[in-house]
């Protein structure tokens, strides 16, 4: 499991930080995404053999809102 | 079952647009919230589909305000039972509800700002509920699969019980007359029938406006910003009025600018009696003149007075009453100095006036 930081800088209230975060129920090997709208970033916890970076872009993506990888923690 | 009566009605006449002024900045909250959601939901460009324009849909927002309201409701018909439970250990003093009109005011203009977005700073002025209440809502609440089209219903539920934190002033001496009563199930009584009373001015005005705007998208946004930008201030400069702080507008302007005699001015040769006559909207005469070095008598008169002014706050003395609906309440100011300015508002800092000791 690895822990990534995405920054999600389109996010404009707290409500999409549940549209974004509503990702960890649809993509399998997420085990959880905590979104900030204060930061415009979310923390996402996964399973890099089941789920990859690009997937997790394109999920954002369908959610409507630019995920970009910021640093590896 | 006349007290009951007399709350609704109260509610219908005074408290809607009394307590709009501070729980206002809230519903705008929730509802631009939804605006906002709405806004995101209509298509970017506007699509044709066999030649026709596809119509957007206006926005969702009676919804929202039904819900807002009805959780207020809700949350004061607890508070009643409480109250009348419990006693008038829940009355907040005018220092503390000061503190809070003003907090409440800056987070006002904060959030206000965010919508605007001058500066990502303001986002910190939204309150980001915890993970496991996001968590919860959306898997619950949504669904899975359909978070992008169900309206957000939580928000309005949660701010509008959120409104129990701040009542207004008539809402207190709603407060008081539900402690009076003793009994819980009065309690809850007297406070739904207040807020029942004071809904439909909620509503309208709330719906009027999103209403109207809806055609306007990202233009209306603004408006509700500024909207709540505005209602800070005055929550501010309620609070200001509380304190009896000479920074407050009302103050600040009678500082700089030659002070207007109205027609129910008094005179101006202080006097060791004075009389305020206590009406629905305010203070009468808004000056008085007292003689300084002796002690003053002032006479709170009201006639068939149901506001917050009855609600009289004197910051100087410590001094926070309850006035009868109709009677005579003397109150007794110790001497003071020439020169003193003592300052006193209703319960909400609205309605404010003051006392000038001279020789």
């Amino acid at each position: 499991m690895v822990k990534k930081i995405f920054r999600v800088d389109d996010m404009h209230c707290p409500n999409c930080t549940m549209r974004v975060e509503s990702i960890e129920d649809d993509l399998p090997g997420i085990k959880q995404v905590s979104a900030s709208y204060q930061k415009g970033q979310m923390l996402v916890e996964y399973d890099e053999t089941q789920v990859s970076e690009a997937q997790i872009i394109a999920a954002v993506k369908t959610r409507g809102y630019q995920a970009v990888l910021a640093v590896s923690s | 079952m006349n007290q009951i009566i007399v709350a609704f009605v109260t509610g219908l006449t005074t408290g809607g647009l009394s307590c709009l002024a501070v729980q206002g900045g809230l519903l705008a909250g929730s509802l631009a919230h939804q605006l906002e959601q709405d806004v995101l939901n209509q298509p970017s460009a506007r699509r044709k589909k066999y030649g026709r324009k596809v119509s957007q849909p206006r926005p969702q927002t009676a919804l929202p305000i039904a819900l807002f309201l009805g959780a207020k409701v809700v949350a004061y018909t607890l508070l009643g039972f409480l109250l009348g439970l419990l006693g008038s250990v829940l009355t907040l003093n005018a220092t503390l509800r000061a503190i809070l009109f003003i907090a409440i005011g800056i987070f006002m203009m904060g959030n206000a700002l965010r919508m605007l977005n001058v500066h990502p700073i303001f986002r910190y002025f939204v309150i980001e509920p915890p993970k496991f209440i996001t968590r919860y809502i959306r898997r619950t609440a949504w669904g899975k699969g359909g978070s992008q089209t169900r309206p957000d219903w939580i928000t309005p539920l949660f701010l509008g019980a959120l409104t129990v934190l701040i009542p207004c002033g008539v809402t207190q001496a709603m407060m008081a007359v539900a402690l009076a009563t003793g009994n819980p199930f009065q309690g809850a009584a007297i406070m739904a029938a207040f807020t029942l009373g004071a809904s439909p001015v909620f509503f309208i005005v709330a719906y009027l406006t999103t209403q109207l705007g809806s055609r306007l998208e990202g233009l209306f946004m603004r408006f509700v910003a500024l909207v709540v930008l505005i209602l800070g201030l005055v929550s501010i400069n309620n609070g200001l009025n509380l304190t009896g702080s000479p920074l407050s507008a009302r103050n600040l302007s009678q500082t700089f600018f030659a002070p207007q005699q109205s027609s129910q001015a008094s005179s101006t040769v202080p006097s060791s009696t004075l009389t305020l006559t206590v009406a629905n909207n305010g203070y009468w005469p808004h000056r008085l003149y007292a003689t300084a070095g002796e002690a003053v008598l002032m006479n709170a008169v009201t006639q068939g007075t149901y506001s917050c002014a009855r609600d009289l706050v004197i910051p100087a003395l410590g001094i926070e009453t309850l006035l009868p609906a109709t009677g005579t309440v003397p109150i007794n100011i110790p001497p003071q100095p020439a020169g003193t300015v003592m300052r006193f508002s209703c319960s909400m800092g609205m309605y404010t006036g003051e006392i000038v000791f001279g020789q």
